[in-house]
């Protein structure tokens, strides 16, 4: 068969139209606005305060303000405004040079401005800035893994001004902002890593599951967190649906530490250790994950996930009735057990329906875990003050270097030690003693270790999740840009 | 107590019991119809509950069965059937409740295993096997039935309907709580509605509105009683503060199981309402008992009032006829029984004073035939020496005039001296006729006894048969006396003292007093008397002398009596008589002795 000359290039020409097209709706474009749900609302912007939903905050954060480092998927530290470090050999003290970068005022990254920025947080770190671009950080004991620390939202590098307003240098400024309702962020066109793809980001706050499900319909949105339970039908549609590894802690913690069992002024008496231990026999793990968590999770025994340690099957977390009963019973002969208040957050009804079941479990074993709803369950300071005798909590896996990771969740949970700060751990080893002994004594209950998921519509791309469920969104860009 | 103040008293008591009584009545049958109301009331409502309980059974039977019967909930039993993942139902029964407004929803697999649970989805996994373990069919109809929830037990009422597959059933509970079915009802002002809820583990509790008012320790005894599958009543006193008195009926409702009752309907019904009424009736009563008395005393005072007097009138004219006055009459005001015995008091005293005139009249001729019999016993004496002595002189006329002087002056000598007899004869005679009246004054009786002893002395002591005195006055005040016709009395009473004793004796003056009287006895030791002689011993004209009128006693009670005073006689055969007389004080000597003897007493 012959081809004419004509119809020959009529057919080239049609096949270069159509690759321009394919090559148009694949390659980044500028502009447009990224709309995202996010379900739990947040009332402050400053990733070093308190709030009842840090995760969803530092979401946000992590678009206005830069980190000395960033972290990628495998765990390991990156430049970000830090351009290099180094340490000396005891990992004592770190110096850490800072790339030539801007806040969004268009005042220049200094070194004093991180020295600020990082004393303003308070480790009891001796933080000196050692010229115009390099900060010498000198700590008490040795901290090997320094640049994956540094990478945490809670070390952004904030300027803050007389009026308490902060500015950060990273790749949006804040456009609006309506505490608990709806951030608004525009692109940083002076980025130091370049202007981002959207012109817009606006995070929509507090979103109901109905309104999440209306609003996606509608196709406004570009994005939206997912709890487990909404993940089926959303899959069964053929959304496009994003899941991390079984990342953040579903957890229950004790508020009450064993030293106070004897001070007349703990409004609540600690829970003894005993019942918590059968407590921890009678969870069904196993009925939680794959009934309420969707099988979206694994049960969890530790505190960091088996894939991110390889150590987690160590320890024991398996349903124990009997032994539960035994220890209840044991516990019955000396002290007088209580009902177990267990605060949950009420925004949450995973949450909720996972509470209630580990009461339906406690019952079976004779222990009475009464739950109940609380709006600040994940704010450290309010937890203080709460009339609870344990919290349910979820607890975002921010790092995937187990040490800082370990490191955090204990500091989220109020347990941070310095005697055992998991910070100075060099090993794996040496994770694995600090979180035994965190998990020793039942404060801990580690009940599922769960996915983080999000729901994209399909004219987003470019929208990267880590393993951890952190978001990417360097590379963002949407169809509706120029 | 006079008959007046009986028969008012008597009436009034009769009024009021009568009063009373119907009070008591009126309270008794006002009571009666109030508890009638109170159960009539309590039917209706406990009628009105099982319809909305049959009502609310059938919403929920409907619902259980739409949702059993719908091809969502068979397709989902199909999946489960084939091996589908049960983690993808857990919500199923929430939205199954949601759409049948149903407050309890489980959705459970044939092994008894929770699948999905409205109203604890958090239970998925466990077994519930109650209805498995069940011999016979399901039940078709509503039953009640405590549910497991987070929150504890619940009281509901519910429905089981299976779910079919190709392989074993599954199996649909749905209901609601029973609390919806009682906030349906409208009981009326007073009544209220609860329920009690024993659930099989656990303490149990009231339901409704009436939670947090109803003492458990108090009711319970009637709990237990509608708990061993009988119905109950009760009046049950609250204390203050509360509803006060509530009769509270305790219904057994039936549930699941035959032979165990999950709830105990209780009906209160408050007596507030009722012991306000009875409260005011009994009031009511009160006032008009009170009046109905006080009216009754006042028209019974008049009544009595006029009954009595007619019958006090009686009285008083009995009282006459007591004293002596035989001529009282009473008024006959009426017809009835009273004024028939008015009728017949008059007549009474009419025959009084005709009997006593007629026995006047008999005793003045017994009195004349008495005194004929004596005078012509006594005159016949002197007649017949004086017809001798008329014969004799008439015969000594033809004697020589000598012989005739002599037999002349002795026959004057005679007839003179039996005319001078009868002149004293016709003397006492003239005396008893002329008996004066006594002129009373203070009198000492000692004195007048001393005196009789004295004038007597010689008489007594100087006879052959000797007649020895003995005197023995004692302190006696002065009498009311004429001491004229009382020295009579006692010298004649001492005559007839002499005339007893002819054989001598003694003779013994007494005197003494009482409290009205002075007291004079006269004793002698002769031969005494019969008694029919002391009977008639004062009768005049009666003697048992052989010379003598039967005027001397006669005369002497006569003087006694005058002086408001009293004679008797005392005696025994051969052993002598006594003469009691007895004589009024005079008040003020009397009076005077009385003050000596309290001045005496006091010293």
């Amino acid at each position: 068969m012959k081809l004419s000359r004509s119809r020959l290039i009529a057919a080239a020409s049609l096949l270069v139209a159509l690759c321009a097209i394919a090559s148009a709706s694949s390659r980044p474009r500028y502009g447009g606005t990224v709309r995202i749900l996010l379900h739990e609302r947040f009332n402050s912007l400053d990733p070093l305060g308190d709030d009842d939903h840090p995760a969803a905050r530092d979401r946000v954060c992590a678009l206005l303000f830069d980190t000395l480092t960033q972290m990628d998927a495998q765990g390991r530290a990156h430049p970000r405004l830090a351009a290099s470090w180094r340490a000396d050999s005891g990992n004592r003290v770190w110096y850490f040079n800072l790339r030539l970068a801007n806040f969004q005022d268009g005042s220049v990254v200094t070194a004093p401005d991180v020295v600020a920025s990082l004393t303003h947080r308070n480790e009891g770190w001796r933080v000196t800035p050692v010229d115009q671009q390099t900060v010498r950080i000198e700590v008490p004991v040795g901290i090997p893994h320094m640049p994956e620390l540094l990478a945490l939202s809670r070390f952004s590098i904030i300027k803050r001004s007389s009026d308490n307003s902060l500015v950060g240098s990273g790749p949006y400024k804040l456009n609006a902002w309506q505490p608990g309702e709806r951030v608004a962020l525009s692109a940083n066109d002076d980025y130091w890593g370049g202007r981002p793809y959207p012109d817009n980001i606006e995070f929509q706050l507090g979103a109901s599951l109905r309104d999440q499900l209306l609003e996606r319909q509608l196709g406004q949105y570009s994005a939206a967190d997912l709890a487990v339970d909404q993940l089926r039908p959303l899959e069964q549609g053929n959304q496009n649906v994003q899941l991390s590894r079984p990342s953040d802690l579903l957890v229950l913690l004790f508020l009450q530490p064993d030293a106070l069992a004897s001070s007349a002024r703990a409004s609540r008496k600690p829970v003894d250790p005993r019942v918590r231990e059968a407590l921890s026999n009678a969870i069904n793990r196993n009925a939680i994950n794959n009934v309420i968590l969707q099988k979206r999770g694994i049960p969890a025994s530790g505190i960091l996930p088996q894939w991110l340690t390889g150590y987690e099957f160590l320890f024991p977390g398996g349903t124990n009735l009997d032994r539960a009963k035994e220890l209840r019973s044991e516990a019955a002969g000396l002290v007088i057990i209580n009902p177990i208040a267990l605060a949950y957050d009420f925004s949450d009804p995973v949450a909720k329906l996972v509470a209630e079941r580990v009461a339906v479990d406690a019952r079976e074993a004779g222990i009475v875990v009464q739950p109940y709803g609380e709006p600040h369950v994940a704010n450290k300071s309010a937890r203080a003050g709460m009339n609870a005798d344990a919290v349910l909590l979820r607890l975002p896996l921010e790092s995937v270097q187990p040490a800082v990771a370990l490191a955090a969740a204990l500091d989220d949970m109020g347990l941070a030690d310095p005697t055992t700060a998991p910070l100075n751990a060099g090993r794996l080893e040496d994770v694995f003693e600090l979180e035994n002994k965190s998990l020793a004594d039942f404060r801990v209950i580690p009940v599922a270790h769960v996915s983080e998921a999000v729901w994209l519509n399909n004219n987003v791309h470019n929208w990267l999740q880590g393993p951890a469920g952190d978001w990417n969104l360097d590379q963002l860009w949407t169809e509706g840009g120029r | 107590m006079s008959l007046k103040t009986k028969l008012l008293l008597l009436i009034t008591l009769g009024i009021a019991g009568s009063v009373g009584t119907v009070a008591l009545l009126i309270e008794e049958r006002a009571h009666e119809a109030f508890r009638n109301i109170e159960l009539e009331r309590t039917a209706t409502l406990v009628d009105q509950f099982h319809r909305e309980f049959q009502h609310e059974g059938n919403e929920i039977i409907h619902g259980v069965e739409s949702i059993a019967n719908s091809d969502s909930m068979l397709r989902t039993a199909m999946e489960l059937s084939n091996g589908a993942d049960v983690g993808a139902y857990v919500n199923e029964a929430q939205n199954y409740a949601q759409a049948q407004r149903l407050d309890f929803v489980d959705l459970i697999a044939p092994d008894g295993t929770i699948i999905s649970s409205a109203h604890w989805p958090a239970r998925f996994g466990y077994k519930q096997r109650w209805f498995l373990d069940r011999s016979g069919p399901l039940p078709q109809e509503a039953f009640l039935r405590h549910v497991e929830t987070a929150q504890g037990n619940v009281l509901g009422l519910l429905c089981i309907r299976p779910v079919k597959t190709h392989g074993a059933d599954y199996y649909l509970i749905g209901g609601r709580k029973l609390d919806s079915v009682i906030q349906t009802l409208s009981p009326p002002a007073g009544l209220r509605v609860s329920i009690y809820s024993s659930p099989e583990q656990g303490q149990g509790e009231i339901l409704g509105a009436a939670k947090d008012s109803v003492p458990l320790d108090k009711i319970m005894p009637l709990i237990q009683d509608a708990m061993q599958q009988r119905d109950a009543s009760k009046t049950i006193d609250w204390g203050p503060g509360l509803l006060q008195e509530e009769i509270v009926h305790a219904i057994a409702l039936p549930g699941f199981s035959p032979d165990r009752v999950p709830a105990v309907l209780l009906v209160g019904n408050s007596l507030q309402e009722e012991l306000t009424l009875e409260k005011r009736i009994r009031n009511i009563s009160l006032v008009i008992a009170g009046l109905g008395v006080f009216l009754g005393v006042l028209i019974s005072g008049i009544i009595t009032t006029r009954m009595s007097r007619p019958i006090r009138d009686l009285a008083d004219a009995a009282a006459e006829v007591g004293h002596g006055n035989w001529g009282v009459r009473v008024e006959q005001s009426s017809k009835d029984e009273v004024g028939r015995l008015a009728a017949a008091f008059n007549h009474m005293t009419e025959e009084l004073m005709a009997q006593r005139e007629r026995l006047v009249q008999t005793e003045r001729v017994a009195a004349w035939r008495e005194l004929a019999r004596r005078l012509a016993h006594e005159l016949k004496n002197p007649l017949f020496p004086l017809q001798i002595t008329v014969e004799n002189l008439l015969r000594a006329r033809e004697n020589t005039p000598e012989q005739f002087d002599e037999v002349f002056r002795e026959s004057t000598s005679t007839l003179l001296a039996e005319i001078a007899n009868l002149k004293t004869i016709v003397g006492r005679f003239s005396d008893f006729s002329k008996m004066p009246a006594p002129q009373l004054q203070s009198v000492d009786i000692n004195e007048i006894v001393r005196a009789v002893v004295q004038l007597f002395q010689a008489q007594l002591t100087q006879r052959a048969s000797k007649i020895e005195p003995d005197v023995q006055l004692g302190q006696v005040p002065p009498v009311s006396a004429d001491p004229v016709l009382l020295r009579r009395v006692i010298e004649n009473l001492v005559l007839n003292a002499i005339d007893a004793m002819p054989g001598g004796g003694k003779l013994t003056f007494r005197t003494a007093k009482d409290d009205k009287f002075g007291i004079f006895e006269l004793a002698d030791t002769g031969k005494g008397l019969t008694p029919e002689e002391c009977e008639r011993i004062f009768t005049p004209y009666y003697t048992t002398k052989q010379h003598g009128t039967g005027l001397g006693l006669a005369i002497a009670q006569s003087v006694v009596i005058d002086h408001h005073g009293r004679i008797t006689v005392s005696s025994r055969k051969n052993q002598g008589t006594t003469f009691h007389v007895e004589l009024p004080l005079a008040d003020g000597m009397g009076l005077e002795e009385k003050k000596t003897n309290a001045a005496g007493a006091t010293s």
